[in-house]
């Protein structure tokens, strides 16, 4: 990969987890992922901040629903080297994305917590979310198909927004590295390297585009680099494996389907693929964070603008666009498409859909004619019933289903009506991650 | 759903990202000035 320079390849080791269960030692073995629990608690609770830490197992087909989710991590751990996963948040601030890196797969860490804010309405408050490991909600999310353990904080009330998500990251991050110094003796199932393969002037040179909503005048920002709340900026190239690594963070406050988890970012779907595909299909030139929700139009032609400037600097033939969040911030995403395209960097943007609850609604909020390439990952306006459960794990026993102060609460246990996705947490597949597709009507 | 002008290129179900990157090179295809 000649765009986005790494110092050298990553390889990445595969350790699948076939059984996640609590016991006496901490320890990975032929599939089968042992939890200490009063260890983790221990570790969790180091932050004096933390009041309180429980930890549940939940596993596909069992009638739980998860509720005050934070966030969904993939435990990983680098071996070897100075380097480590999550730089600048719970280590240092080494370059990451090369050397080797352990994943446990085939399980989450999902972090809860229950935590009301100070801001209470607007895009800055607090909204978590909800999983399902049963039924409709978890026919939505890929969560739901394998074991989680969820790792519960009890917060004090009255931390400010920017500490209780700096609180709830830095548990969560030393907890998932935790469970992945397991794998340390362990033989891999899988070994995958990334960024070794020369680049192919032969073949299109592409990029990634990912449009983030970042919040300019709050933290957290929505979107950390190597730990730095992103708040106003333009756009940034990194380096696919530096994602893999955590060196791209979220919002651990706002956890509704539309945002992505760290388990997105370490995974994202159309980086990987084009990282597998690099010397083969594609010339792999990198990915480019931009910046999105400017709030006049001219700033939002600036920020399209900008990336389609780094994406030639970068010399792409070609782009896969994408986006996270939600309303006017899609614009400057149009807007990049055109922007590429005047510039002769053909395009495809990959986007949700709105569509309505019968699917006849404008799917978007904005178009510009050179989107000539488009491909739909699925529909948010989805009326949703979920049934009762059987138990609750995580922050909430009660929720409110409608976010906004004074509405109105209800049993996590009860059978739940959702106006749409958002509030499952995966229940918008914003990148492209799985596989679906539609009939045409 | 459907704009005109734009191409939007019981287990049909096929990688979205497969999709994408099928498109890209069909876009860089169309470019081409043979």
């Amino acid at each position: 990969m000649s765009g986005a320079r790494n110092a050298g390849p990553l390889e990445l080791a595969e350790f699948p987890v076939r059984e996640l269960r609590f016991g006496g030692t901490l320890q990975y073995a032929g599939g089968a992922l042992e939890v200490a629990e009063a260890e983790l608690v221990e570790l969790a609770s180091r932050d004096p901040r933390i009041l309180e830490v429980g930890l549940d197992i939940v596993r596909p087909g069992e009638r739980v629903r998860v509720t005050g989710i934070r966030d969904v991590v993939e435990p990983r751990v680098k071996v070897g080297g100075h380097a480590q996963v999550f730089p600048g948040i719970t280590s240092p601030v080494v370059p990451v994305g090369r050397g080797r890196t352990h994943r446990l797969s085939g399980m989450t860490l999902i972090a809860t917590a229950a935590y009301e804010g100070t801001i209470r309405t607007g895009t800055t408050a607090q909204r978590s979310a909800i999983l399902d490991m049963w039924g409709p909600g978890a026919d939505l999310s890929g969560f739901s198909r394998v074991p989680g353990l969820v790792l519960n904080l009890r917060l004090p009330p009255d931390l400010i927004e920017a500490e209780a998500h700096q609180v709830i990251q830095a548990a969560e991050y030393r907890v998932a590295q935790r469970l992945a110094e397991t794998t340390a003796v362990a033989e891999p199932a899988a070994v995958e390297t990334f960024g070794a393969a020369p680049g192919n002037g032969n073949l299109p040179r592409a990029v990634v585009i990912v449009g983030c909503i970042t919040e300019s005048e709050h933290l957290p920002s929505g979107l950390g680099y190597y730990g730095l709340p992103v708040r106003e900026s333009l756009a940034t190239v990194v380096h696919p494996n530096e994602l893999m690594d955590g060196a791209v963070t979220g919002n651990t406050l706002k956890t509704i389907a539309y945002y992505p988890t760290t388990w997105d970012w370490q995974n994202q779907p159309l980086a990987m693929r084009l990282a597998r595909e690099h010397g083969r299909r594609v010339d792999f030139a990198g990915v480019i964070l931009q910046r999105i929700r400017f709030e006049a139009f001219r700033e939002k032609e600036v920020a399209a603008h900008n990336a389609s400037q780094v994406a030639r600097a970068l010399g792409a033939d070609a782009a896969l666009i994408t986006w996270l969040g939600s309303g006017n911030a899609f614009l400057e995403v149009m807007l990049t498409v055109r922007a590429c395209e005047e510039k002769g960097v053909r395009t495809v943007l990959v986007t949700y859909e709105y569509g309505g609850q019968e699917g006849t609604d404008s799917p978007l909020l904005f178009y510009d004619t050179h989107a000539d390439a488009v491909v739909s990952t699925g529909s948010r306006d989805r009326i949703l019933e979920l049934p009762p459960a059987d138990r609750v794990a995580g922050a909430y026993q009660e929720l409110q289903v409608l976010n906004y102060p004074g509405a109105p609460v209800v049993s996590a246990l009860d059978t739940l009506t959702l106006d749409a996705t958002d509030a499952i947490i995966g229940g918008t597949d914003l990148w492209g991650g799985r596989d679906w597709t539609c009939r045409a009507h | 759903r459907i704009v005109k002008g734009v191409k939007i290129p019981v287990e049909l179900r096929k990688s979205i990202v497969e999709t994408a990157l099928k498109a890209l090179e069909e876009e860089v295809d169309e470019s081409t000035v043979f």
